[in-house]
Order: C-alpha cells, then sequence, then structure tokens
C-alpha cells in the first residue's frame, strides 16, 4: 500500500510534465487532488471536447453567490493533466480539500468579526473574491532558497530549478521538491488554523481512500502542502481531535464551470497561485524541441502582423544572442527573460514600446474558455447563453465596438440585451457616442471578464430569464424609491430595454408623487429624461402618448412652483438650480405645446423681478429670456443696466454674468451694448475689490472656447466700442433718390455694366 | 605619464590582470577574458581572493549583460542614448576589457568619409608605386580586423547615410575587399565593432534598414534613482579630480545629492515630492553635466575658494548648464529658482548664490 505525494506549483508546466511522466511510471488506482470535494463531480467534464480551457469551476454559496471561489485550469496544469489521464484510463479520482462549506463558514464568521470591530462596510458592487489561505505565494516562504541561489524573484527560481529542467527524472524531480521544502517547513512550520485544517483534512481524505483499499494512490497538491501529507498514521490521533472541532454548517454549495481569459490567469483565488505569462507557458506545453526558434519565429509574426519588417535573419541573430545570454548567466536553455531582452535588443531596436506586443499577443496571449452547453447551469445564466446563441453574439476578452441600426430587428434586439444586461448592473457592454446622428443609431462596445459571470448568477434570484429578472430589479427600485427623478431615470432605461409590462405602474407613480410632490427641483431633474422618452416612442414602435402628457403636467407644475423654489437659496444650491433651468429649457423648447411654453417664460420673467434670488438665476433667465426674443431692446438694456451697474455688490455681478453668459462668450463679442456695460463695469472697481473678483470672473470666463477669449481679449485692448459713431451714421436720414443719382457715374467708373 | 585622461586600459589595468588571473570561464577567440568577468568588470564585484573591482557602469546589469552577449555572436553592438549616458564610457571600456586597445576609434562627423572607414591612399606613393600595398593606407576598421580587435565608431549617426552604408560588408561579410589591388582583408576571430549614437540631435542620419539590421541596439537610460545618479556622480568627480590635480577636498555626498536632485527635478519637469510642476529646459541634463558642474565648482574653490566647495562655487556652473537658450531657458531657470529652491528650507545657501548672478 503506497501513498506518492506530488509536491506541484499550480499552472506548472513544468509540474505537469513531470505529473504525466510519474503517473505512467507510478500507474495509480487512485488520483486524489487539492481542491474542495465540492467540485469532483465538475471535474468529471475534463476531456469532454466542449470544455476548452482556460475554464475555471466556481464554486459559491447558493444563497450569497458573490463570495464565490475560482478554480482556474489551464491545458498545462498539472491538475488538469492529472485528471485527464485519470478519466483515460478509468482510475477513480476525487478532490480532498475543506469542503468549501466548511472553508466559507469559517471565513464569515471571521469576517463578521472583523466587521463588528472595525465598523468595516464592503463596497457591495464589487465581487468578493476571497484571499486564498494558501500562503505559497503569497508570503513567500521560498524566496529564502531563491536568494541563496542568487535569484532575485522566486518565480525565475522555481522556473529555473524545477519547471525547465525537463531531464530530470520524475523522482528525481518530486524528491528535490520535497526536501527543499520540508527544509523551508522545518523553518517556519506554524500554519495557520486555516492551511492546519486544510492539511488534516487532506490527510483524514487519504486515510478515507486507503481504508477503501486503493493500493496505490497519487496525491497531486501544491508543493507547500507535500510534506504536511505524509507519516499519515502517526498524525491520526491528533486530526481525529481537529476534525471534531470543525464547525458544522448550512451553507448550500453549488459548482459550475465557466470560461475563463488567459489574463485571469494571474489572479490569486481558489489555489492563490497566479501565473504572469500563460501564454509562454502554454508555449513550452504545446512545444517539444527548439522552444526558443519556435518562440522566436512566433514573435516575428506578430511583428509582422503589425507591418513591422521582420526577416530570417532577425530571428537567427535573436536565437543566438538570447543563447548567448543563457550562457553567461549559467542557464541551459534561454528562459522569457533572455528571450524578451534579444527581442528587444535584436527586433524592436531598444523600444520597449514594441515589447509590449509580445507581451499582449504572445506572454499573455489573452483567450476566453469555452464550457459545454450540458453543464448544470442557473435558469438566468441558461437564458443569457440562448440570447447570445440566438443573436451570434460571441464572449471576447478584447474590447470590441458594435454600432447598431435600431431599424433592422437583430440590431434592436442586441439593444434590448444590452439595455436589460446595464438595468441588471451587469456591466458587459456600455454605451458609447455615436459617430452618426439619428435616434436609431447606438454604439456600443463590450468587453467580457469571468466577474460578470458571478453578476450574473448573483442576481439570478430575480428571475428565470433576463426579462422577467431586469423587470423585478426594477420594480425593487421602484419600492424604494419616493424620488419622481429617479422613477423618470428608470423609465429612460426601460423604454430601450422593452419591459413594457412596467411602464404602467412607473407612469401611475410618477402622477401619484407628482400630485403630492412639492419638491421642485425633483420635478425638474424628472422632465429631461420624459422628454427624451417621448422622443424614442417612435423609433421603438410603441405607443407613449401618455407620457406627453404626463410631461405638459409636470412643466405646469413647475412653471409655477419656479419662483418660489429659487427663492432664498444659498449660492451652492442656487448653482446647481441654474444647471437645471439651462437643461429644462432645452427640453420645454421641444414641447410642441405653445401655451406651455409661453407659461415657462412668464414664470421665468418673474424671477428677475422678484427680490431674494440668486443673481447667478437670474443672470441665467435673462439669458434665455433674451435668447428667446422676449425682450424689446430697452427692456434689454434696462436689464443689463440694472445688473452691472455699480451700485451692485461685485460679487453679485460676477455671478450674474456667470449665470448669463453660460459657458459661452459670443454674445460679448457681438452685442456691444453689452461689451461696454461690461467693460466700464470692470473699469469701474478699485483694486481690491477687482482682485476678489477675479477668481469667479476667471471661473466663468475659463469655460469659453480658446477662439473666444482671445478674441475678448483682443476686444479689450481697443477698449470701450464706440457705438456712437455708427449710431450717428444710422441715425443720419439718409435720401435714397439723391444717392441714386450718382449711381451710373460711379457704374461708368468702375466698367459695371 | 603625463596625459589628461588615460586609456581604460593602462588606468584599470591592475583590475584587468586581476580578472584576467581569476578568469575560469570559456573564453572566446581572441579575447582577453571570458564574458562573465568582462561584466563583473563593468559593473564592479569582488574576486574570490578578496580583489575589489571598481564599478564602471553604474545602472541595469541586464543592459550590460545584453552588450557583451551581442559581442560573442557576430552581431554588431549599437549603444543608444541620451547625450550624458555614458554611452561612449561604456563603448571604451567594453573594447578595453575585451581585446585590451580602447584606441581604434573612429569619430564620427559630418565629414568622416569613405577612406577613414575603409582604407585611403597614400597619393605620392600611388603616383610613384601605382597601387600597391604600401602605398594603402590604413584605417582603425582595417586594423581590427587584421588583428581581431573591437573597434568603436563614435557619433555613428552623424556619419552621412552613404558612407555610413560603407560599414554593411563589413559587418555582413566580415571582409574588406580591395578592388584596386584585387584583394581583400578577412576579419579575424574577435573582430566587432562598437558603435554608439544618440538621439537627442536633430538632423542626424538615420540608420538604413540594412545597416540597422546588423545592429543589436541597447539603449542606456538616464540614471534610475536619485541615489544611483548621485553615487555616478561622486564616483566619476574623484577619479576625474585625481587626473586634474585638482587641490580641492572632495564635495560632500549633500553637496552631490542637492546638485543631482536639480537636475533630476529639471529633467522630468516635477519636484522631488510630486508637488510643483516644472517647465523642462532644453538641454538635456545628462549625468554628465551634472558630473562637469560638480568639478567646475571644485575647480572654483581650489582656486578662487578656500578649498572647499560652496554654494556659491555650484551656481555658476549650474546656470551655465541649465540656461542654454537665453529666452526659454532663462524662464524655466527663474521659475525653478523661485518656487522650488526658495522654498527649500535648508537651500538658502544656494538659492542666494544663484540670486546673486545676473543672468
Amino acid at each position: 500500500m503506497s501513498v506518492n505525494v506530488l509536491g506541484i506549483r499550480h499552472h506548472g508546466v513544468g509540474s505537469a510534465r513531470q505529473v504525466l511522466k510519474m503517473l505512467h511510471k507510478l500507474k495509480p488506482d487512485c488520483i486524489l487532488i487539492e481542491g474542495p470535494p465540492e467540485i469532483t463531480e465538475m471535474l468529471h467534464y475534463i476531456g469532454n471536447q466542449q470544455l476548452i480551457p482556460p475554464v475555471s469551476i466556481m464554486v459559491y454559496d447558493s444563497d450569497f453567490p458573490k463570495t464565490a471561489s475560482f478554480y482556474p485550469f489551464n491545458q498545462f496544469s498539472p491538475e488538469w493533466v492529472a485528471i485527464k489521464f485519470a478519466i483515460q484510463h478509468h482510475i477513480p479520482f476525487r478532490a480532498i480539500d475543506l469542503p468549501a462549506n466548511i472553508y466559507l463558514h469559517l471565513k464569515n464568521n471571521i469576517e463578521e468579526e472583523i466587521q463588528t470591530e472595525m465598523q468595516k462596510s464592503l463596497d457591495e458592487d464589487e465581487v468578493l473574491v476571497e484571499e486564498s489561505p494558501d500562503k505559497l505565494y503569497l508570503n513567500d516562504p521560498m524566496s529564502e532558497l531563491a536568494s541563496c541561489a542568487g535569484f532575485s524573484n522566486t518565480e525565475d527560481w522555481w522556473d529555473y530549478f524545477f519547471e525547465q529542467q525537463n531531464e530530470t527524472s520524475a523522482e528525481d524531480h518530486f524528491e528535490a521538491v520535497f526536501t527543499s521544502i520540508s527544509a523551508l517547513r522545518e523553518k517556519n512550520d506554524k500554519p495557520d488554523f486555516f492551511t492546519a485544517a486544510r492539511e488534516m483534512y487532506m490527510r483524514q481524505e487519504i486515510r478515507k481512500a486507503q481504508n477503501e483499499m486503493y493500493e496505490n494512490i497519487a496525491v497531486i497538491c501544491g508543493a507547500w502542502h507535500a510534506p504536511a501529507l505524509m507519516d499519515l498514521d502517526q498524525k491520526a490521533k491528533g486530526d481525529d481531535k481537529m476534525l471534531k472541532q470543525l464547525p458544522k454548517t448550512k451553507i448550500k454549495i453549488t459548482c459550475t464551470w465557466i470560461p475563463w481569459t488567459n489574463e485571469r490567469m494571474a489572479f490569486h483565488s481558489g489555489y492563490g497561485a497566479g501565473i504572469t505569462s500563460p501564454g509562454w507557458y502554454e508555449h513550452l506545453w504545446n512545444t517539444d524541441k527548439d522552444v526558443t526558434i519556435k518562440w522566436l519565429v512566433k514573435v516575428a509574426g506578430v511583428f509582422r502582423s503589425k507591418d513591422l519588417d521582420i526577416s530570417s535573419a532577425h530571428v537567427i541573430e535573436a536565437t543566438r544572442l538570447s543563447e548567448a545570454l543563457a550562457a553567461m548567466r549559467n542557464k541551459q536553455h534561454p528562459t522569457l527573460t533572455e528571450l524578451n531582452e534579444a527581442t528587444l535588443s535584436v527586433m524592436c531596436m531598444g523600444d520597449l514600446m514594441l515589447l509590449n506586443y509580445i507581451n499582449k499577443y504572445l506572454t499573455v496571449a489573452d483567450k476566453i474558455g469555452k464550457v459545454p452547453e450540458d453543464i448544470p447551469k442557473v435558469p438566468l445564466q441558461e437564458d443569457f447563453e440562448r440570447t447570445l446563441k440566438s443573436l451570434r453574439l460571441q464572449l471576447h476578452p478584447h474590447e470590441k465596438l458594435v454600432d447598431l441600426d435600431l431599424r433592422k430587428d437583430s440590431d434592436l434586439q442586441k439593444s434590448i440585451l444590452f439595455h436589460r444586461l446595464s438595468i441588471l448592473e451587469i456591466r458587459w457592454a456600455n454605451r458609447t457616442i455615436s459617430r452618426s446622428k439619428g435616434t436609431f443609431k447606438e454604439s456600443w462596445t463590450y468587453e467580457w471578464s469571468p466577474e460578470l459571470m458571478v453578476a450574473l448568477v448573483d442576481k439570478a434570484f430575480l428571475g428565470n430569464t433576463l426579462e422577467l429578472a431586469a423587470t423585478a430589479q426594477v420594480h425593487q427600485k421602484l419600492n424604494a424609491s419616493n424620488h419622481i427623478s429617479v422613477i423618470a431615470a428608470y423609465l429612460d432605461k426601460v423604454i430601450p430595454a422593452e419591459l413594457f409590462l412596467l411602464i404602467d405602474p412607473m407612469l401611475e407613480k410618477i402622477h401619484e408623487l407628482s400630485a403630492i410632490s412639492s419638491d421642485i427641483v425633483d420635478l425638474m431633474k424628472a422632465i429631461p429624461p420624459l422628454a427624451e422618452v417621448g422622443r424614442y416612442g417612435n423609433v421603438r414602435k410603441s405607443d407613449l402618448q401618455v407620457i406627453g402628457l404626463i410631461v405638459e403636467n409636470l412643466i405646469s407644475k413647475v412653471n409655477i412652483g419656479l419662483v418660489n423654489g429659487c427663492y432664498g437659496l444659498d449660492e451652492e444650491h442656487s448653482t446647481k438650480l441654474f444647471e437645471l433651468i439651462s437643461i429644462l429649457n432645452d427640453s420645454i423648447k421641444l414641447n410642441s405645446n405653445k401655451e406651455l411654453i409661453d407659461e415657462w417664460f412668464v414664470a421665468l420673467e418673474q424671477c428677475l423681478v422678484k427680490d431674494q434670488i440668486h443673481p447667478i438665476i437670474v443672470g441665467c433667465t435673462t439669458r434665455l429670456l433674451l435668447d428667446a426674443n422676449k425682450f424689446s431692446e430697452v427692456e434689454a438694456d434696462t436689464h443689463f443696466a440694472h445688473a452691472l451697474s455699480v451700485g451692485n455688490e461685485p460679487m453679485d455681478v460676477a455671478f450674474w454674468l456667470e449665470g448669463f453668459l453660460r459657458g459661452s462668450g459670443m454674445i460679448l463679442l457681438y452685442d456691444d451694448r453689452l461689451w461696454n456695460l461690461v467693460y466700464n463695469w470692470v473699469e469701474g472697481l478699485n483694486k481690491s475689490q477687482f482682485d476678489d473678483q477675479l477668481p469667479f470672473l476667471r471661473r466663468s470666463f475659463s469655460k469659453f472656447e480658446f477662439a473666444e477669449r482671445r478674441q475678448i481679449g483682443e476686444k479689450a485692448r481697443k477698449g470701450i466700442h464706440l457705438v456712437e459713431n455708427l449710431k450717428r451714421d444710422e441715425d443720419f436720414e439718409f435720401d435714397s433718390e439723391k444717392g441714386r443719382i450718382v449711381l451710373p457715374i460711379l457704374m461708368k467708373i468702375m466698367g459695371v455694366k | 605619464m603625463n596625459v589628461l585622461n588615460q586609456h581604460a586600459e593602462y588606468q584599470f589595468a591592475h583590475e584587468l590582470e586581476e580578472l584576467k588571473k581569476h578568469d575560469s570561464g570559456h573564453r572566446p577567440p581572441n579575447w582577453l577574458m571570458s564574458p562573465q568577468s568582462i561584466v563583473t568588470y563593468l559593473m564592479g564585484g569582488k574576486l574570490k581572493n578578496g580583489f575589489e573591482v571598481s564599478p564602471k557602469y553604474i545602472g541595469s546589469r541586464r543592459l550590460m549583460e545584453i552588450a557583451v552577449a551581442t559581442l560573442t555572436t557576430e552581431r554588431a553592438l549599437l549603444l543608444y542614448g541620451l547625450p550624458g549616458t555614458a554611452k561612449s564610457y561604456v563603448s571604451e571600456h567594453l573594447t578595453a576589457a575585451v581585446s585590451g586597445d580602447s584606441t581604434l576609434l573612429i569619430q564620427g562627423t559630418a565629414g568622416t568619409g569613405e577612406e577613414s572607414i575603409r582604407y585611403g591612399w597614400n597619393y605620392a606613393r600611388l603616383l610613384a608605386e601605382g597601387p600597391t600595398e604600401g602605398a594603402l593606407v590604413t584605417t582603425p576598421v582595417m586594423r581590427a580586423m587584421k588583428e581581431g580587435k573591437i573597434v568603436r565608431v563614435e557619433e555613428l549617426t552623424r556619419i552621412s547615410a552613404d558612407v555610413q552604408d560603407t560599414l554593411i560588408t563589413v559587418l555582413s561579410e566580415k571582409s574588406m575587399p580591395i578592388p584596386e589591388l584585387n584583394t581583400e582583408v578577412q576579419a579575424i576571430k574577435g573582430f566587432n565593432v562598437i558603435a554608439t549614437a544618440n538621439n537627442r540631435d536633430k538632423g542626424v542620419n538615420e540608420l538604413s534598414a540594412a545597416l540597422k539590421r546588423r545592429f543589436n541596439t541597447v539603449i542606456l537610460p538616464v540614471p534610475e534613482t536619485a541615489a544611483e545618479e548621485a553615487d555616478i556622480v561622486r564616483r566619476r568627480v574623484a577619479s576625474l579630480s585625481k587626473n586634474l590635480e585638482i587641490p580641492a577636498e572632495l564635495p560632500t555626498l549633500i553637496e552631490i545629492q542637492r546638485v543631482v536632485k536639480i537636475f533630476r527635478e529639471l529633467r522630468e519637469g516635477i519636484s522631488d515630492d510630486g508637488k510643483v510642476k516644472i517647465k523642462t529646459p532644453s538641454s538635456t541634463m545628462s549625468t554628465a553635466e551634472a558630473i562637469s558642474v560638480v568639478n567646475n565648482g571644485m575647480a572654483l574653490a581650489a582656486h578662487f575658494g578656500n578649498g572647499k566647495m560652496s554654494a556659491s562655487d555650484i551656481a555658476a556652473g549650474l546656470i551655465g548648464a541649465i540656461v542654454k537658450d537665453p529666452v526659454h531657458d532663462k524662464i524655466v531657470w527663474k521659475e525653478y529658482l523661485e518656487t522650488v529652491i526658495k522654498t527649500r528650507e535648508d537651500w538658502k545657501d544656494i538659492y542666494r548664490a544663484c540670486r546673486e548672478i545676473v543672468i
């Protein structure tokens, strides 16, 4: 009866090779691997043609999917290789680590303690990715050995000694790993509770396998644990005692396969071991001979695809240089470090920017795995995948841009999908600014990352299809909110997502709230999105006339309440309101009801006469009225002069100007009367007043276009615009009859017939 | 010897001798020592018998490894970088360590002609004897080929493009045909070329693609950390002042750190603590210039001061190094003086000294 413990590095190519060699030699009748027992069932999928790495097993609490752990695999992961071997040779296998439910339970308890102690609130939106208890690569006790051997980092050291020495026999390899880790553990052997518990559980499981009369057991686990899994009989007693200490838990664990990306292989989770260059490892795994040359040929290929001329001579020279470098450093073969340095020096003219291509396309070689369709999934996930399939959308690890034409049905469906996902707060696709105008165009960028699957599973309790889940989500938000603006903003999302069932209850709620609401700001915020929605209706083929009525209703409420709403506000609130008024003005102008628009301007005029309204609002309303041609020339003059007269507090004038100019200085350039008033006002300030004003004026002028500022500066140099001269010309009574007499002679002189 | 600047192979003859004695690595043909020992010579280190080798290049060891490894292959080495990043210095020491002779040198200028790279003729003899071996005037390249040594080409990009291209045959065929004599010179093992070029100056002649392909490029960066740079300045100042026999005390590390800090801040356009943005002057603000500022200060202190370098001794050199363009750089310097130097409590002396110098 023998137990062989094979200490590996997770995702180590060398480890995977040695494990395979060793398994062929040992011919075990049972294979045990590190990982919670819950994943054993999932592991049976390995070898399925449709399960293409990189993939990961996601282990989560069914009731609280956000706390998920991941066990990623690549084709060169030793565990993957071992399980594949087991399946091919019909050898029973299982995962023997501490069960995930106990682990989560322990972790939750500890977290609660921390939370109560520190009152620390966790950010709800972020997926909680747990930190692994495996301290092998985190605290890095191996750095001691590495520095003894003269390596600056552990990864290089491990790579050099254990990954790239193909010639060593498997027995020697595992012997060497075992010995070095034992030596290290002797020094640091005070494992924390988690590690101790995990190792205890693994030992228990090995004993269990022994009791089941397996004769030849192979255990594949992280190198750090290897020494702890020996001397089973001596540790049996203590282990029994500890097993009883483990808590009982009711947490229900679910596992599933999810696609993973190479980039995420570097992610510390589950095993707590990441690798930074999966592309390079993949190359090592798939290449038996001429690793260096084949890699550099790939490098040349990448450069050529980027239109950089790389000849075969470059490849030859880079090979030579990398080998010379390796020889200088006493290495048998060039490692990635030497290859990168050779590439940099020979092919890139020393330019690091170019080497980044290699990093992106070869060293990391980002790609996304695939999982078979028959894997048990939550219904929402299934619906999501079904929708993707029917729309022929694919999950890409890189960002992609699509332009949708909503007049086409398939594009419309895509848009609906994106909108529904964004309501569910699954941030796969993001709306970007469309290059072409028109309401039937939408542009989106989408980029897949494995966390999105977690978010999807997390929302699964809301409903079994995306439509139902999104509806439920909005319902929740509706019930939680009493602000018209919030509901209006949601309405704006719900309509493009075609969740029509929601529209009626939402409109009702708006109606209800607007009847009792006295919050003018809330009303004002609600109008622009609602007005937007009204415009959508036509494209979206849905009847939204009701909205028109609601909008009108809201506008009249605003018209009535505006003056009082502006009354006696402090600077901060006035500034906000000023912006709202500007936005609202644009939406109201879109409305077809003339009477309402007139009412709006009346309301604005009232703001001018009333005292105790902040000058920034007064300035803004003056401008809006002026633009709408509501003032006669004389009236406008009076308003300007009033606002800019010397008697006013300089501060108020500055605010008035900011409100009036609304971020554009054009009017100063073309309206000379206004210009002169402003000019005189500035000139009339004494030095200390001017110094006080400067920051405010600067603030309002800084929003102007550069060209405008320059023109204003030029105009200021000329000083007051001499309108009088011009005026006199205009006033001069022009006798066109007399003027006409000279025309024939002029035409003759100029040669015009 | 009474020369101003001794060649590396004489100046560090002792170190080279010790390295050779304890060299156990494989020695490429016609090299003085193994590549490992050459890297040790450049980077410094302790030999087995406790002999201390002084560092020549302070910076990344990897770069030196790439440079040395390149020379073992058949590609030539191109050291590329801003002015004052020790390109020529490294190339001199490399040649000294590899072939024990750093004198085979071509100084590249716009006027460098083909005859100074390939070969020329002694016209008197050419007329008298016709084309014979005796009438041929050899060049450093030709000598290096015959003797299996390394030849240096300084400022390669200043040489006009068609003259540069004469190097192509030399580098790829390792031979130099002499059609007039119907013969050729073939390089023997150990021959190679180290070229330097800077990527800052305008009006340089880009290398042709064919020539580029025959060089491995190593970019020498500006020193990464202030400590590294201060170390470089300190070492170079110490060795130069010995050469020049300046009768002044060596400046304190604090004084050097201050100069280096000023140089780094102006080069990077941001103050040391990352709080103040600074305009950058038109000059490159290289380490080499920092060295010469300190040297200059020492000379001033020795001959016109009390032999101890003070802030006022540095100030003149500092302004000279920074203000190269009388309009733009002057504004840069004044702003820097008022916004950064003035605010530092313990920099009052240098602030006052700089203010006194009217520019």
